[in-house]
């Protein structure tokens, strides 16, 4: 990727008690030129402290939110920096600095805002457990079905946008249900986009923090709510 | 008759909170002032209750009122439910607005910026003082 993307790339973690293993996600992307910014979301380890070291720009929240809220925390703050492009990252782990790169360049090669990664075109999802993969197309059937947009993966962390895509979006599910209600409001915003293969590494760690297969039903009951209320 | 004046009062009153609810939640809102108002119905025109309820294979017309009022019930605790959610919301932004000024207040030496671009968009730079 030419040097002048990683300058303007973002990169935005939302981190709940993850000072195991920030550090090295954190490391793998700096050395690479892009500017980190760790939405701390309430930690009681020392999340902030490792993230502050290893030399991502840390924002505090008083109190844990949940990951959507400090997703749109980090999105605001990038903006304010004057970031052109954002890419989201989990802090588990799970995802590759390899392929930010590929992300950002999509967005320019295709002219999009969204350029969603997804771990079920060309790259395999390493040691992805059986049920969770039917959980994730059964996912992906949802959000076509309600949202309009044909993704093969509604539920990876890993995606760029540009500022204009980052401006449309106000993220309002505080929770996990944040991943679908993106995918929501770029079709609602009639945003461009474009999936790009990237590899999601399943370990012993980010099995044990990231989403569970009951999730997925706060999530859908989350998804509901918001259509009941303004 | 003063069971139906007292259940009418009562139900009347969800009527009302239903109506001033209508703007945040449309669907409870006309989901609660519609079952409150066959509530009403049936509170003065039991034998409908009644047929009603036979028909439902429910039983007694009583029966199918006191199931009304469950309904009543539950979407008012629905209610109260999205209400919280948007109390949670406002917190959020709030919180929101704390971590970012402190962000910009505090001057942590490690949060430096690093590479001394300076912010020519949007006027604002967290990166030298998070």
């Amino acid at each position: 990727m030419p040097a002048y993307y990683a300058r303007d790339t973002w990169v935005v973690i939302a981190a709940f008690n993850e000072a195991w293993a920030i550090g090295n996600v954190i490391g793998g992307l700096t050395s690479e030129g892009y500017r980190v910014i760790v939405v701390d979301d309430g930690s009681a380890d020392d999340t902030a402290v490792v993230a502050a070291d290893h030399g991502a720009i840390v924002i505090k929240h008083p109190f844990n939110l949940g990951q959507g809220a400090a997703m749109q925390t980090g999105l605001e703050a990038a903006l304010l920096n004057g970031a052109e492009f954002i890419v989201t990252f989990d802090a588990d782990g799970q995802h590759r600095a390899s392929d930010v790169p590929q992300l950002v360049t999509a967005l320019v090669k295709h002219r999009a805002h969204f350029a969603l990664g997804s771990r079920f075109l060309d790259l395999p999802a390493v040691n992805l457990p059986p049920l969770r993969r039917v959980l994730l197309l059964l996912a992906a059937v949802f959000t076509r079905i309600t949202s309009g947009l044909k993704v093969t993966d509604a539920h990876n962390g890993l995606r760029a946008m540009t500022r204009k895509g980052a401006l449309c979006i106000r993220l309002r599910q505080n929770r996990m249900a944040h991943a679908s209600e993106i995918l929501n409001q770029i079709a609602n915003c009639g945003l461009r986009y474009v999936e790009v293969p990237v590899t999601i590494e399943y370990n012993q760690y980010s099995m044990a923090k990231g989403q569970k297969s009951r999730d997925l039903l706060m999530i859908l009951l989350d998804l509901f709510a918001r259509r009941l209320h303004q | 008759m003063i069971a139906q004046f007292v259940l009418t009062a009562m139900l009347a009153g969800i009527v009302l909170y239903a109506w001033a609810q209508y703007r945040q939640s449309p669907i409870v809102g006309l989901l609660a002032s519609g079952a409150a108002l066959i509530g009403i119905y049936f509170v003065w025109i039991p034998s409908h209750a009644s047929e009603l309820a036979a028909l439902a294979g429910i039983g007694r017309g009583a029966d199918l009122v006191l199931y009304v009022w469950v309904v009543i019930s539950l979407l008012v605790i629905l209610n109260l439910h999205l209400k919280l959610t948007s109390q949670l919301e406002l917190i959020t932004v709030l919180a929101r607005r704390v971590a970012i000024d402190q962000a910009l207040a505090v001057d942590l030496p490690n949060n430096r910026a690093r590479d001394g671009r300076s912010s020519d968009k949007s006027g604002r730079d967290i990166r030298r003082r998070v």
